[in-house]
């Protein structure tokens, strides 16, 4: 495997202080993502990425908080990690930002849809700021579909693209990942799989940058 | 045993007597409480739940999407009196997906769900006015809850063809997420346009 130069990986264990996400008996999302998170940065690191996370304790930052922290940097990939509250035990599943179309695609375009001559505004929406990276991050998850697919039996080959608000306002290539289920499976075993995540996630990035289509649009 | 030591005694056991006595009143005020609160909100399910079938209605066959396994939905055909009415169908169509899945496991939204409201605009922009339990009482996760959104929206779609998309509410009003995961503060695509189809295609299958 190529030790990377780049990119940054953004690991964001999601929810966190009082938002606990899935409950299971006598465990919570909030606190398995975390360990899978510290794992997965751990594989990660080992590959010669360097990982920042956007909680590393039991606080609970904003979508908007998290999504600034990835943005922060120059060429980033986020990756959400979740623990679902159903599900096939074991697999595990990639998404990727699904926006419905725009009402008015002419009014929606940047700038577009004015009655003013001149050169079109390139503003970028902050709440559909992902929508420029859509179809990266969907190739991306793609690929790490597809190594899930091999590393966790029965998880689907094909990723999916879902409205996941973590992944709307990221500028940059960004996906979802969700382990099934915090009902069916120890916190042990889903906690044991934040290895085999990060090495699954270090060899689709690997992929998805010699495709040159890291941070690409 | 000196007289202050037994004073103290006495009263502690004076005081866990009277703190037992406190905890049972509170415990059967609050049992009393919960009694009141369950039958008043099911006075309100009993306000707010209109008709559901009219006597125009027609019975006919419906596509209700439910959970067909931990991690997909799929249509099940069933009769349903439907109104000709574009709203009152859609109320209808919720309405069945939320009571009355085959069995318990395929249930998609709470069962406590009720549907407040229901809008459709003239540019055909569905708005579905959910009560709190659907979002309350969703399990957190991005799969259950696009499972959620998924069975409204395609048991909207299949049954109500001229509805472009979706707006989903939480008690009158735009929240972040159903659940945690799930954006709704977006619209869901229904019945998308067919793609047109490129003209190199149509050249070459009229060139064969």
């Amino acid at each position: 495997m190529l030790p990377p130069s780049g990119p940054i990986i953004v690991l964001d264990p999601a929810h966190g202080g009082t938002d606990a996400g899935a409950r299971g008996e006598a465990v919570a999302e909030k606190d398995i993502v975390l360990q899978i998170a510290r794992s997965a940065r751990a594989a990660l690191e080992r590959q010669g990425y360097r990982v920042v996370m956007t909680r590393n304790d039991d606080s609970n930052p904003s979508y908007d908080d998290r999504a600034a922290m990835a943005n922060g940097y120059r060429d980033a990939i986020f990756v959400s990690l979740h623990v679902a509250s159903t599900g096939t035990p074991r697999t595990v599943r990639t998404y990727s930002m699904l926006f419905a179309a725009p009402a008015d695609p002419l009014g929606a375009a940047a700038g577009g849809g004015s009655a003013r001559a001149g050169p079109p505004v390139a503003l970028v929406s902050w709440a559909e700021a992902q929508r420029a990276y859509v179809a990266a991050s969907r190739r991306l998850a793609d690929l790490i579909q597809g190594e899930f697919a091999q590393a966790f039996a029965g998880s689907p080959s094909n990723s999916e693209s879902v409205p996941v608000r973590a992944l709307r306002s990221v500028t940059g290539p960004a996906v979802a990942v969700e382990i099934s289920s915090i009902s069916a499976v120890t916190p042990d075993a889903l906690t044991a799989s934040g290895e085999p995540l990060g090495n699954a996630i270090a060899r689709a990035i690997v992929t998805f940058r010699q495709a040159g289509a890291g941070g690409g649009k | 045993m000196p007289r202050g030591v037994k004073i103290a005694l006495g009263l502690l056991v004076v005081a866990v007597i009277i703190g037992l006595i406190s905890f049972r009143g509170i415990q059967r005020r609050v049992k009393r409480l919960a009694e009141l609160q369950t039958a008043d909100e099911k006075a309100r399910h009993e306000i707010l739940a209109a008709p559901i079938t009219t006597s125009s209605d027609v019975t006919q066959a419906a596509k209700i999407y439910w959970a067909a396994g931990p991690d997909h939905i799929a249509p099940v055909e069933v009769q349903l009196p439907l109104s000709a009415n574009p709203v009152e169908r859609c109320r209808q169509l919720l309405h069945e997906l939320t009571v009355n899945p085959p069995t318990p496991g395929q249930r998609t939204i709470p069962a406590d769900t009720t549907v407040m409201g229901f809008y459709i605009l003239p540019d055909g922009t569905a708005i579905a006015d959910f009560s709190d339990a659907l979002s309350s009482e969703m399990p957190s996760g991005i799969l259950s809850e696009e499972m959620a959104v998924d069975s409204i929206a395609q048991t909207l779609e299949s049954n109500v063809p001229t509805l472009r998309r979706l707006k989903v509410l939480i008690h009158g009003q735009e929240v972040d997420t159903l659940a945690g995961n799930v954006d709704l503060t977006g619209f869901f695509d229904l019945n998308p346009p067919a793609p047109a189809v490129p003209p190199t295609t149509v050249a070459a299958k009229s060139a064969r």
